[in-house]
């Protein structure tokens, strides 16, 4: 929550984003999460998470890719892929309304793979400049 | 005459773009906008070089072929120049073809990583100021295989037409009943049914 909070001032998004209770409700708009409220999110609030999560991906994109690239050869990298696989399911458990059969298909092992594969790719495919565009279409597309 | 050169890096991909500006536009020295030759260096990797005319439907081939990576399931890309498929959504095999006869085609496997490296590098090309816009042909040209999933959004429209065909039929149809209907004698039969 933090360093969405620091990142969005950095990105001066303090207008739709004042604060950190802002991104909180926002992030209680997911149907999956325990703690879901049916807020309408504004479009400037999309557009806001949107460009946060491109910087995060700017910022993550050696991590996202060395994950990438463990999936691919399993031999020698496995354990930065299980690594990365339980931490997301500790996530997902944590977090998420695990009675919903769309929450058991991701802490699922053997299920979830394709969609990590998916989300760390979409990621990675939105650090460029027209990252916001690229991702937005992605999203539209899903 | 002393050619522009151009990089753009990703991680293990780096794309070099070869040119000259065009100072009949009095364009500044380090512009490049007559493009005489790219290369595509991946390391590990045969390097993939070209004229300009290749560049555009090449790096097509990527923006198509990854964002059917991410909508569908198996996507596949065919062209003349270029195929990409994948086996598991890990790997992904290309097929480079040669234009000149009795060249055989280039063939490479890559992960998601570099995928994501190449497309990286063409988005920075995209983005550059320096070097003239790389025409593609994305809205014109789509290969066969793309044209299918398009067809996937077309379904939609057969999902919504049946109904609307069939609403509308009921109405032309009962519309003739009105030839037969007589608003006179409709009159007088309620006169009879309720005499006061």
């Amino acid at each position: 929550m933090h360093s969405l909070y620091a990142i969005s001032k950095r990105l001066n998004l303090n207008e739709v984003l004042p604060n950190k209770v802002t991104i909180w409700k926002l992030r209680n708009n997911n149907p999956l999460r325990k703690s879901y409220v049916n807020n309408n999110i504004k479009l400037e609030e999309f557009d806001a998470l949107i460009k946060i999560t491109v910087e995060l991906s700017r910022y993550l994109y050696p991590y996202i890719r060395e994950i990438l690239q463990s999936k691919e050869d399993l031999e020698k990298n496995l354990v930065i892929w299980n690594d990365f696989n339980n931490r997301f399911i500790e996530l997902i458990k944590d977090r998420f309304n695990i009675d919903s059969m769309r929450v058991k298909k991701l802490l699922n092992h053997t299920e979830n793979d394709e969609f990590i594969i998916k989300s760390l790719l979409t990621l990675s495919l939105c650090i460029s400049n027209q990252g916001s565009q690229k991702l937005k279409n992605f999203l539209f597309d899903f | 005459m002393i050619q522009n050169k151009l990089s753009f890096h990703q991680s293990s991909v780096s794309l070099e773009i070869i040119g000259l500006p065009d100072y009949s536009n009095n364009e500044n020295k380090d512009q490049i906008s007559i493009i005489s030759q790219w290369k595509l260096t991946i390391i590990d990797k045969p390097l993939i070089e070209g004229k300009i005319e290749h560049l555009g439907p090449i790096m097509d081939a990527f923006y198509i072929y990854s964002n059917l990576l991410i909508s569908n399931e198996m996507p596949i890309y065919e062209s003349k120049l270029i195929d990409i498929k994948t086996d598991n959504l890990k790997i992904h095999n290309i097929v480079l073809k040669s234009s000149k006869p009795n060249v055989k085609p280039l063939t490479l496997k890559i992960g998601n990583a570099l995928l994501s490296d190449i497309i990286n590098c063409f988005d920075q090309l995209n983005e550059s100021s320096k070097v003239r816009k790389i025409e593609t042909g994305v809205s014109k040209n789509f290969p066969k295989k793309v044209i299918f999933c398009f067809n996937n959004k077309v379904k939609f429209f057969n999902f919504i037409i049946p109904p609307f065909i069939a609403i509308f039929s009921l109405i032309l149809f009962s519309s003739t009943f009105i030839y037969f209907y007589n608003p006179v004698e409709d009159k007088e039969k309620n006169i009879l049914i309720n005499p006061n």
